[in-house]
């Protein structure tokens, strides 16, 4: 079908939704998606590729708990691989959406507005997929619940000075809270599509879903409070996560994880990676379902921005890195990044600083900034550096430490190649369900913007 | 059961029918049926309508429920209401006896579970063990538990019984008794063993024409008629020409503990020797060297020529062509030995020619250290026993000639082990009745009549001496796991068609011994101790040197390379081969696992382009073996060696298929050396497996090395750190290594194993480096590459007190005891291997796989009960034998006093022929733990880390190059 609005090329980005929009064409180019399955061959397509992913994924999950995680290329000096690669990787792309939602929206940035519904899932379908790693990794995934603490008739307790413990509670605790964010979002919306839906069948479940939303002005009143206090208790949350995964790695003694920056430098990597995966997600699905007119050229100007602030705290982060090894005269510390930069792992690196620091310094330029190609291509180089960044620091770290002859090498084997592919795979077929089922952009939230005029230039 | 009141076969054809026989009613279906279901038998067709059949189901349901799982056994059992006096369940027992090394005894005690043998420690009254093993004793206990050993006779490869093998072998031996036994020939090892030498003799007497032949594929230790033993405590300097004396020789674990003495620092003091090498191929001993100078076989005796003439005219000939570093080593030895005679002793390696030999013992004599650092044994070893026949070459030619109707082999594998140009199988085809009698279904017996079962030596009653001519009585720790029987049961079988126990032919040899009177006393005693006494071998004179040296240099040049054939450090010959644990254990130097390796000079290997892995077509004359290369550091150039004992495919499941058979290369002329290999490239790739990839210590201060006149290294001095200190009282369980002492056998490693349970996980996983022992021995190489100082570093796990492993487990599975050990709870243990990475020493293993043996395999036989066996995805790491330290406690709080100093041993100390591992209590200050512990050479591994390692290091002392003993 047709696409309610033509969408003319925006201007140089000025304005945050093209001109024309009213409260009405808003929530018809929204909910027409769901409810009208516009495209329903990309959509089948799309979604069917990235089942067979998931499929993948079941059997890799199925093989690995008949054997072992001896089926993963892991070995004795490195005894974390791909599983915590994945995981951390997958985490930090969790981080876009609640930053988005939660911060952007303290801070009043409206333009938040037209992808933060879409962010949040992508947070909520990353963090689905980062929190599995954590039990399949374990060499006895049965019993992944001794980290809770729970009261165990030995009374056995876990062992709280563990950064694997704090991640239970970080990463529970920032899955829990997104969740909440985003359903609370997404009431009005639910409203919306239970009066729009066609048939008897769907307005019932989205009217199921909505909770009894009638649109009345006390609905609106605990509504707005809530929707701010929950911002305000998931922007700490976004900070406080990755900086557990940074922990998990600076509490150990290893050269190459002891390192006190690696905090505030996970959550400027966790932010630079949800970002390009926003834009990465974001850029073919505004063209395939034309919606140019509401996440505008401006959107993409703004999220490569944010890209490039948080690219160079990263940067800032491997400077130190290499700056303090070689200050503090450390014989192992100076080793490991001499062997990150000319060890056996050396293209790992140079590859991750071409797409982590070379890449991202095209976006300097307003025009390649404005070039959805080019903005594509470095969204999609840093999103693959980030995961190099990983694995760098995971296992270049590891494959040498202090003893030489402990000294081995990792090779990923299918498995770790499966398992990988099968939650990218997850992911995507939960974002295909997403945009399947639920309002990919808040209608509520675009329709006060267009009402208030918040987007004129 | 009464059979069916009406035969069903001709009236009713059943309309549902189970199998082809039911519906014709064929009587072996009734018979069966009868045994299956017998109510069914009974009963007409009529007779089982619903009703009555739902009541039968009905009541065998029942019934079964009743009965439950229990399946009893039918005979008659005798419940275990009164122990028998000399077992307790749940404590070991303990029995003296030996273990056959290369025909030699080495005493050891072995640990026994509820009447199965689980552990073989050493026996420290015997004189050629000392309380030590080395791997191979370590590993021995494996082999009884091996699941392709084999279980009964085999005729024509056929499984056969001893009764059929009893009555062919009588109609055969009327035949031979008429002809005087001509036609008959045996084959064995050459033994030490006076029942098996007397049943020889008996065999020898009864059929005056038989001939005894002895073959095997390592080399003798006598020389000149005696056997050379050496005092290498008295040693100021010692010399060694291709010897590995302290890790290869059936008196090794003397001579180890003996040089140990002289490197260790006691009090702040070494009483420290000079130790020369010369050798072709870097071996443990040679590596242990203070100057050690590679030589192909021809240069050594280039070298030794110069160093004679040295020796003689007290300077070095002007014109002698040799290098810098031959002329270095030529000068300082002779000094060194001219200044320290008579206290010296030269020792050449058995594998070396008869020549060089012969100039080992022209140097001792002309520095008199004859009766001083040497002596010299009666032969204890049959090989140049008058009556035997002589070796595998002269079987080969009887046999080549036809005259060799009947044969017994025992306890030899020639079919695997003769040298390539023998041809043993095809002579082997000529004797019209064969019999081979061995421990597994190998090479040889393939090609024979008979195929016999040998039972283990845990498994039976035999004697040995050992090098020193000490005897021990061979007792039997178990009943044999299969009808298997004996070599002197066997032997006793030719004389005796009626045959006698084994038990019974050991005492009567020893009741000649002993004269008879308090027979019974004695016996009881030998058996205790695992030693009769006073039966070590006095002192001979020795074979007279001639005083002068033999000039060793030949007029015809050397062609290059040189092939040089050695035993294999951990498989030996091949015997060893079925072992996983001597197969996953490293090999000293390479570190190389499951396979040999055709070993380069690092120089050759530029030269001809190899790398490791590289698979190069090794020939000698017409014979060709394909062997992949490593680059050996310290070989010597132009040299390749190959280890024997690889390439079977009759070894069984563990050990086909594995390396490369140097057999194939060997020849009947030339067993250890032949000149004019021919070396080529094949272009294929062979994936060999070494447990450490990295043999440069970096700049590291990881192992120190100091000189004598300088023992000291920095004090360890703790960093400040925010936990609270340990807490003193109780015990403070600690260890010390002694690097200066550690010869680098790895002992330690199998003990550790066999004490431990610790699993065999096989090429694949080591090469994803999987392994899984709980201490290993690092080994460093350091300076220049084609003679390059060695050091091994023994490496448990360190039980830090301020361990890094324990913080960062979020389940707290590992976690610190009272007494400072860092305990694994294997149960409470999720996997997230954290701690692991967290380990700077790297000393904790995995179970990425389910690595136990499947249920119901033999080895489980062999697990000692006091160690858990640990499953998949649980995390491990040595425990300094927590289980010995408990049972130690329970036996001094039952007596109500302290664990005495020395009461514990950890496995890899009690094997340790060095005495380089001291565990102990750190708590009291007057433990050997302790003292040690306050040598100015102690230090700790990364220290800097402020981990606090319980377990420390003393530093390596070594000779300076160049320097003069103090």
């Amino acid at each position: 079908m047709k696409p309610p609005v033509e969408a003319p090329a925006p201007g140089p980005g000025e304005a945050l939704i093209a001109p024309g929009q009213t409260m009405e064409s808003v929530t018809r180019t929204i909910s027409d998606i769901p409810l009208r399955h516009p495209y329903p061959r990309f959509w089948w397509t799309g979604f069917l590729v990235a089942f067979a992913l998931v499929l993948l994924l079941l059997t890799s999950i199925a093989w690995l708990f008949t054997r072992g995680v001896g089926i993963w290329g892991i070995n004795m000096p490195i005894a974390w691989g791909f599983a915590i690669v994945n995981f951390v990787w997958w985490i930090g792309i969790g981080h876009a959406g609640t930053f988005i939602s939660a911060i952007l929206l303290l801070l009043h940035q409206t333009w938040r507005t037209s992808i933060n519904r879409f962010t949040e899932a992508m947070t909520l379908f990353a963090v689905a997929c980062a929190g599995l790693f954590p039990i399949l990794h374990l060499g006895r995934p049965q019993f992944f619940y001794w980290l809770v603490p729970y009261p165990d008739s030995m009374g056995l307790w876990p062992q709280f000075r563990s950064p694997l413990e704090w991640d239970v509670f970080a990463v529970s605790t920032y899955a829990t809270v997104s969740l909440v964010f985003w359903y609370v979002g997404l009431l009005p919306d639910l409203a919306t599509m239970r009066d729009r839906a066609a048939t008897r069948f769907k307005a019932r479940l989205y009217g199921l879903f909505s909770l009894g939303w009638r649109g009345d002005v006390r609905h609106w009143v605990h509504y707005q409070k809530l929707y701010i206090l929950l911002a305000g208790l998931a922007a700490p949350l976004v900070i406080s996560v990755h900086t557990i995964v940074g922990l998990d790695f600076a509490i150990a003694i290893l050269p190459g994880w002891h390192s006190t920056i690696f905090p505030p430098y996970f959550v400027a990597g966790a932010i630079f990676s949800g970002f390009s995966m926003v834009l990465t997600l974001i850029i073919p699905l505004r063209a395939v379902y034309k919606l140019q007119g509401l996440i505008t050229a401006r959107h993409l100007d703004l999220m490569a921005k944010v890209m490039m602030a948080t690219g160079w705290i990263v940067i800032y982060g491997y400077a130190e890195e290499f700056f303090n090894a070689w200050r503090s005269g450390n014989v192992y510390e100076r080793f490991v990044d001499v062997n990150r930069a000319v060890g056996p792992y050396a293209g790992y690196f140079w590859v991750l600083m071409a797409c982590n620091v070379i890449a991202p310094q095209f976006l300097w330029s307003r025009c390649l900034r404005h070039n959805v190609g080019v903005l594509f291509v470095v969204a999609l180089l840093v999103n693959v550096g980030m995961w190099i960044e990983r694995f760098v620091i995971v296992v270049t770290s590891l494959h040498r430490d202090f003893l030489p002859s402990s000294w081995g090498m990792y090779h990923a084997t299918f498995w770790d190649y499966s398992t990988l592919a099968g939650t990218v795979g997850l992911f995507v077929a939960l974002l295909f369900l997403f945009l399947r089922f639920l309002p990919a952009i808040s209608m509520t939230e675009m329709r006060r913007f267009v009402a208030t005029k918040e987007g004129g230039p | 059961m009464s059979p069916s009141p009406q035969p069903l076969a001709s009236k009713v054809v059943p309309e549902f029918w189970r199998s082809l026989d039911e519906r014709a009613m064929t009587p072996e279906f009734q018979a069966r049926l009868a045994t299956e279901f017998p109510f069914v038998a009974t009963l007409g067709p009529s007779e089982l309508d619903r009703r009555n059949f739902v009541k039968l189901m009905g009541a065998s349901i029942a019934l079964a429920g009743l009965t439950g799982c229990v399946r009893r056994s039918i005979d008659k059992i005798v419940p275990y209401v009164v122990a028998p006096e000399i077992s307790v369940p749940g404590r070991p027992d303990y029995y003296a006896t030996a273990m056959p090394v290369e025909g030699f005894a080495r005493g050891i005690v072995v640990e026994a579970h509820l009447g199965r043998p689980t552990k073989i420690e050493g026996n420290a009254d015997h004189p050629e063990s000392l309380g030590a093993t080395d791997a191979i004793t370590q590993a021995a206990i494996l082999s009884l538990y091996d699941p392709d050993r084999s279980r009964g006779p085999r005729r024509l490869a056929q499984p056969s019984d001893w009764a059929a093998f009893d009555t062919e072998w009588a109609q055969h031996r009327a035949a031979l008794l008429a002809t005087q036994g001509q036609g008959l020939a045996l084959l064995t090892e050459p033994t030490s063993s006076p029942s098996i030498r007397r049943e020889l003799q008996r065999i020898l007497e009864l059929f005056p024409k038989a001939r005894w032949y002895q073959h095997t594929p390592l080399a003798g230790y006598e020389v000149g008629g005696s056997q050379p033993d050496y005092d290498f405590n008295s040693a100021d300097v010692i010399f060694t020409i291709g010897s590995d004396c302290l890790h290869r020789h059936p008196a090794a674990l003397r001579y180890g503990r003996a040089f140990a003495g002289r490197r260790r620092v006691v009090n702040g003091q070494v009483r420290m020797n000079r130790f020369y090498a010369l050798e072709s191929t870097p071996n443990v001993t040679g590596t242990l060297a203070d100057f050690r100078l590679p030589a192909s076989p021809a240069r050594m005796r280039a070298v030794l020529d110069a160093l004679a003439q040295a020796i003689a005219h007290n300077a070095l000939p002007p014109a002698a062509g040799l290098s810098p570093a031959e002329s270095q080593f030529v000068t300082t030895l002779a000094a060194d030995l001219r200044k320290h005679a008579p206290a010296v002793v030269c020792v050449a390696g058995p594998e070396e020619e008869a020549d060089i030999q012969r100039w080992a013992l022209a140097l001792n004599a002309h520095f008199g250290a004859s009766g001083k650092t040497i002596r010299f044994l009666a032969p204890q070893r049959s090989d140049t026993d008058k009556a035997s026949a002589g070796d595998l070459a002269a079987l080969g030619d009887t046999m080549h000639r036809g005259e060799v109707t009947h044969l017994f082999m025992l306890g030899s594998n020639p079919a695997y082990t003769a040298p390539a140009d023998l041809d043993f199988v095809s002579q082997l085809g000529k004797v019209p009745f064969t019999v081979h009698h061995g421990g597994h279904v190998d090479e040889t017996a393939a090609f024979c009549t008979w195929h016999l079962a040998e039972s283990h030596w845990l498994e039976t009653w035999s004697d040995l001496r050992a090098y020193d001519g000490t005897a021990t009585i061979l007792q039997p720790l178990i009943e044999p796991l299969y009808g298997t029987r004996s070599s002197l049961e066997i032997l006793r079988r030719l004389t005796a068609p009626s045959g006698d126990q084994a038990y019974a032919i050991v005492r009567e040899t020893w009741q000649h011994a002993s004269g008879g009177s308090d027979f019974e006393l004695h016996w009881n005693r030998w058996l205790n101790a695992g030693v009769v006494d006073g039966s070590a071998t006095p002192a001979v004179a020795g074979p007279s040197a001639g005083g002068d040296f033999p000039v060793l240099t030949h007029s015809a040049a050397e062609t290059l390379p040189v092939l040089i054939l050695q035993p294999d450090s951990t498989i030996g010959d091949g015997r060893w081969a079925n072992n996983g644990w001597l197969q996953e254990l490293p090999k000293p130097l390479t570190l190389l696992v499951w396979d040999n390796a055709a070993l380069v000079s690092p120089a050759f290997a530029a030269r001809q382009g190899i790398v490791n892995g590289d698979v190069l077509a090794l020939s000698i004359g017409p014979h060709t073996v394909d062997a992949a290369a490593l680059i050996m550091p310290g070989q010597a150039d132009d040299c390749v060696t190959l280890s024997l004992g690889y390439g079977r495919n009759a070894a069984g499941s563990v050990g086909n298929g594995h390396g490369f058979n140097a057999y194939r290369l060997r020849t009947v002329n030339a067993l250890w050396r032949q000149s004019g290999l021919r070396v080529e490239k094949t272009g294929r790739r062979y994936a060999l497996v070494t447990t450490q990839q990295q043999f440069a210590m970096e700049g590291r201060d990881l192992v120190r090395v100091v000189a004598p006149d300088a023992l000291s290294v920095p004090p360890p001095a703790a960093s400040p750190t925010l936990y609270p200190p340990w807490k003193a009282g109780g015990y403070a369980w600690g260890m010390s290594i002694d690097l200066s002492t550690c010869l680098g056998c790895n002992a330690c490693i199998v003990a550790c194993q066999a004490e431990n349970n610790i699993p065999v996980v096989g090429k694949d996983q080591v090469a994803r480096g999987r392994q899984m022992h709980w201490i290993r021995v690092d080994t460093y190489f350091s300076g220049d590459p084609t003679s390059p100082s060695v050091v091994h570093q023994p490496v448990p796990c360190m039980q830090c007190e301020n361990a890094p492993c324990e913080l960062v487990c979020p389940v707290g599975a590992t976690v610190h005891s009272s007494e400072g050990l860092n305990d694994m709870v294997y149960n409470r243990c999720v996997g997230t291997r954290y701690c692991s990475n967290n380990c700077p020493y790297k000393v904790r293993r995995f179970n990425f796989f389910d690595y136990r043996s499947p249920p119901g395999a033999l080895s489980h036989l062999q697990e000692n009960p006091d160690v858990t066996v640990r499953e998949r995805g649980v995390m491990e790491k040595c425990t300094y034998c927590v289980q010995r330290i408990n049972t130690a406690r329970i036996a001094a709080e039952k007596e109500d006093r302290p664990i005495r100093d020395g009461e514990i041993k950890t496995a890899c100390q009690q094997a340790c022929p060095a005495e380089a591992i001291v565990f102990g209590n750190l708590a009291d200050s007057t433990s050997r733990v302790s003292l040690r512990k306050r040598e100015p050479t102690n230090y700790l591994l990364l220290e800097d880390l402020n981990t606090r390692p319980r377990t420390t290091y003393l530093a390596k002392v070594r000779q300076p190059t160049g320097g003069t003993i103090s």
